[in-house]
C-alpha cells in the first residue's frame, strides 16, 4: 500500500500515566481496532515496575526537563531537591491529580521512549501514551513555549490536560477572565463550547487524537486540512469540538479510504 | 463646686516614652535569637507562625510594612473578598472566620475579617512581630545552612543612601522561611551570593498552580523553608489566580517541615 511508510503494527499499545480523568481506555482501543482491525493492548501505568532505583533515575530525569520560562528556551539545569521529591510522589502514585508544570515536550517524550523500549526500537507496535502532564514545543514564529495537546512520535504523547488548556478558548472567555471574572463563573457561562477536567466528552475526542498518532506512525503525517476530518489540526477549542463531534463526517473521504485499505489488508 | 473628675488616669509623656522603649526593647532582646524566623507577614507566614508558635516554637515575623497581613486584606482587582478553594475552607472554619459558598469548591470570606482573625490566631498562639523592618541579608554558617537574618528599618531603605548610612543588625534563629511572595527576598539574597540559583516564576496561568505550591513547599537550602508564592518564583511554579487557600496550606505545610525537622534536632 503506497500510503504506508511503515509496515502495520502488529498491535496498538496504549499507556498511561497519571490520573486519565474521563478518559474510558478500552472504549477507546476498542474503537481504534474496530476502524484499523489491529488489535490493542492496555499496558497500564508506565511507572507500574519501576524499582526505587528507577524512580530515583526517572525522577531526576523529570525533573531536569521540566521549562523554567515559557518565554525561554529550555536550558538544562540541576533540579531541586524538592523538584526531584515532587516527581517521585507522582511515579509512586498511579492516580496523581496534580499537573501545571510544563515539560520541555520533544525531552519529554524522549524521557517516556527510554522508559516503555528501552535499547529497543519499538517499532514493531504503535505506542501511545496518554497523560495527565502538560508539554509544549518551543514555537519559533513568537518565541514562546505552547502547551500541546499531542505530541506524535514513538511513542506518541497525548495529554489530556493539553486537550483542556492547549487549544484556544473562545475570545470573549479571556477578555471576562482578564477583567477579573470567577474561573468558575466563566465555564458556566461557557459550559459546552470548550473542553473542561473530567468532561464526559473526553473519550469520543481523545479517539481522534489517536488516530492521528496512528496516521504517524503508518504515514508520518497525522493531519489533515479538512475541518471536518478527524485528523485535522484544532487550535480552538471550538474546532476540536466541531471536527471531533460535529464534522460532516468522521473522516474525509481520502482518510476513510485509507483505513478501508487497512482494514481489508488485516 | 465639685471637681470634674479625669476619664483617664494621668500620666505625663515621658512615662508613656519610657513604656514603649522598655517594652519594645525586652522583646527585641528576647527575640534577638529564636527559633524560627519568618520574613513576610502575609497569609503564608502568619500561617506558620501560628502553627509552629501553638507547639511552643519561638518565633518572630519580619514584616516590611507597617501593617500585617500582606494581600490577605483584599482579593482581586482591590475587591475586599477573598476566595479559598476546597480544603481551604477547612482552615477559615478552624481560625473561626466566617465564609459563603460561591459555587461548588470554592468559598468566599471578606478580606478583613478573614485577615483580621489570621494575625489575631497568630498573635494569641505567641508570634511576635517586627514590623517597618525590611530583610537585607542572611546569616550563614558552615556549610552554607542559613541561620537568621539581616535587618534594618524600613524607612532606612526609603531614603537617599548619603543620608542614611545606617548599619543593619543580625537577628539568629535555628530556621528562616522565606514568605515574602513573588519577590522570594531570602531566596534571591542566597542567588546573589551564588549559593542557590532560582528560576523565577513561569507566565502560564493553569488552575491547578495551587496545588503545585502546596506539593513545592519545604526546605530549599538547609535551613530555609520556602512557602506561599515564594514557592512558585523559587521553583518558577505556573501564576495563579487570586485564590488563597494555596497560601494558608503551604503555611500549614512549611510549619510541618519545621516541627519534624526540629524533633529530629
Amino acid at each position: 500500500m503506497s500510503d504506508f511508510f511503515h509496515p502495520i503494527p502488529s498491535t496498538i499499545d496504549l499507556f498511561g500515566e497519571g490520573d486519565l480523568n474521563g478518559l474510558d481506555i478500552t472504549q477507546l482501543g476498542e474503537y481504534l481496532e474496530e476502524k484499523t482491525h489491529i488489535p490493542f493492548r492496555r499496558r497500564g501505568n508506565i511507572y507500574k515496575r519501576f524499582s526505587e532505583e528507577g524512580i530515583q533515575v526517572a525522577a531526576e530525569k523529570l525533573a531536569r526537563v521540566r521549562v523554567r520560562d515559557p518565554g525561554k528556551k529550555y536550558v538544562s539545569g540541576i533540579p531541586f531537591q524538592a523538584e526531584v521529591d515532587y516527581e517521585k510522589r507522582r511515579i509512586r502514585d498511579p492516580n496523581w491529580k496534580i499537573f501545571g508544570i510544563l515539560y520541555e515536550g520533544a525531552l519529554y517524550q524522549k524521557i517516556i521512549s527510554d522508559l516503555i523500549f528501552g535499547s529497543r526500537l519499538g517499532l514493531e507496535h504503535c505506542s501511545i501514551l496518554f497523560t495527565n502532564q502538560l508539554f509544549g514545543t518551543w514555537d519559533r514564529g513568537n518565541n514562546r513555549y505552547h502547551a500541546r495537546v499531542s505530541l506524535y512520535g514513538f511513542p506518541s504523547l497525548i495529554s489530556i490536560t493539553g486537550l483542556v488548556v492547549a487549544p484556544a478558548k473562545p475570545k470573549e472567555f479571556y477578555l471576562k477572565k482578564q477583567m477579573g471574572t470567577l474561573m468558575e463563573w466563566l465555564k458556566e457561562e461557557y459550559q459546552g463550547r470548550f473542553l473542561d477536567h473530567g468532561d464526559l466528552r473526553m473519550t469520543e475526542v481523545l479517539k481522534g487524537y489517536a488516530v492521528q498518532a496512528l496516521f504517524f506512525y503508518l504515514t508520518g503525517e497525522p493531519f489533515c486540512e479538512d475541518r471536518d476530518c478527524r485528523l485535522f489540526n484544532s487550535h480552538w477549542q471550538e474546532e476540536v469540538l466541531h471536527s471531533q463531534m460535529d464534522g460532516q463526517y468522521e473522516f474525509c473521504p481520502r482518510h476513510e479510504s485509507i483505513l478501508k485499505g487497512l482494514r481489508e489488508r488485516r | 463646686m465639685a471637681v470634674k473628675k479625669h476619664i483617664f488616669t494621668p500620666v505625663s509623656e515621658k512615662e508613656v516614652t519610657r513604656a514603649i522603649v522598655d517594652a519594645f526593647a525586652r522583646q527585641f532582646i528576647e527575640y534577638v535569637e529564636s527559633d524560627c524566623l519568618i520574613i513576610g507577614g502575609g497569609p503564608s507566614g502568619l500561617m506558620v507562625g501560628r502553627d509552629i508558635a501553638l507547639k511552643g516554637v519561638k518565633t518572630l515575623i519580619v514584616e516590611r510594612n507597617n501593617y500585617i497581613g500582606g494581600g490577605f486584606w483584599i482579593g482581586g482587582y482591590l475587591m475586599n473578598k477573598v476566595t479559598v478553594r476546597e480544603p481551604g475552607q477547612k482552615i477559615l472554619e478552624e481560625l473561626g472566620i466566617p465564609y459563603e459558598k460561591a459555587v461548588k469548591g470554592l468559598y468566599v470570606a471578606d478580606g478583613p475579617h478573614a485577615c483580621s482573625k489570621l494575625i489575631a490566631a497568630a498573635c494569641d498562639a505567641g508570634v511576635k512581630f517586627a514590623n517597618m523592618t525590611i530583610f537585607d541579608d542572611v546569616v550563614l554558617r558552615e556549610g552554607n545552612q542559613v541561620c537568621g537574618a539581616v535587618v534594618n528599618w524600613t524607612p532606612v531603605n526609603a531614603l537617599p543612601r548619603e543620608i542614611t548610612c545606617v548599619d543593619p543588625i543580625a537577628l539568629e534563629s535555628k530556621f528562616v522561611v522565606d514568605s515574602t511572595g513573588h519577590d522570594a527576598c531570602v531566596v534571591k539574597k542566597l542567588e546573589e551570593r551564588g549559593i542557590l540559583k532560582t528560576i523565577g516564576f513561569g507566565a502560564m496561568w493553569v488552575e491547578q498552580s495551587e496545588d503545585l505550591v502546596v506539593e513545592h513547599t519545604g526546605e530549599a537550602h538547609p535551613g530555609l523553608i520556602v512557602t506561599g508564592m515564594a514557592v512558585a518564583t523559587t521553583y518558577g511554579l505556573p501564576r495563579m489566580g487570586p485564590t488563597f487557600g494555596a497560601m494558608l496550606l503551604s503555611g500549614r505545610k512549611g510549619a510541618q517541615v519545621i516541627l519534624e525537622k526540629m524533633k529530629k534536632k
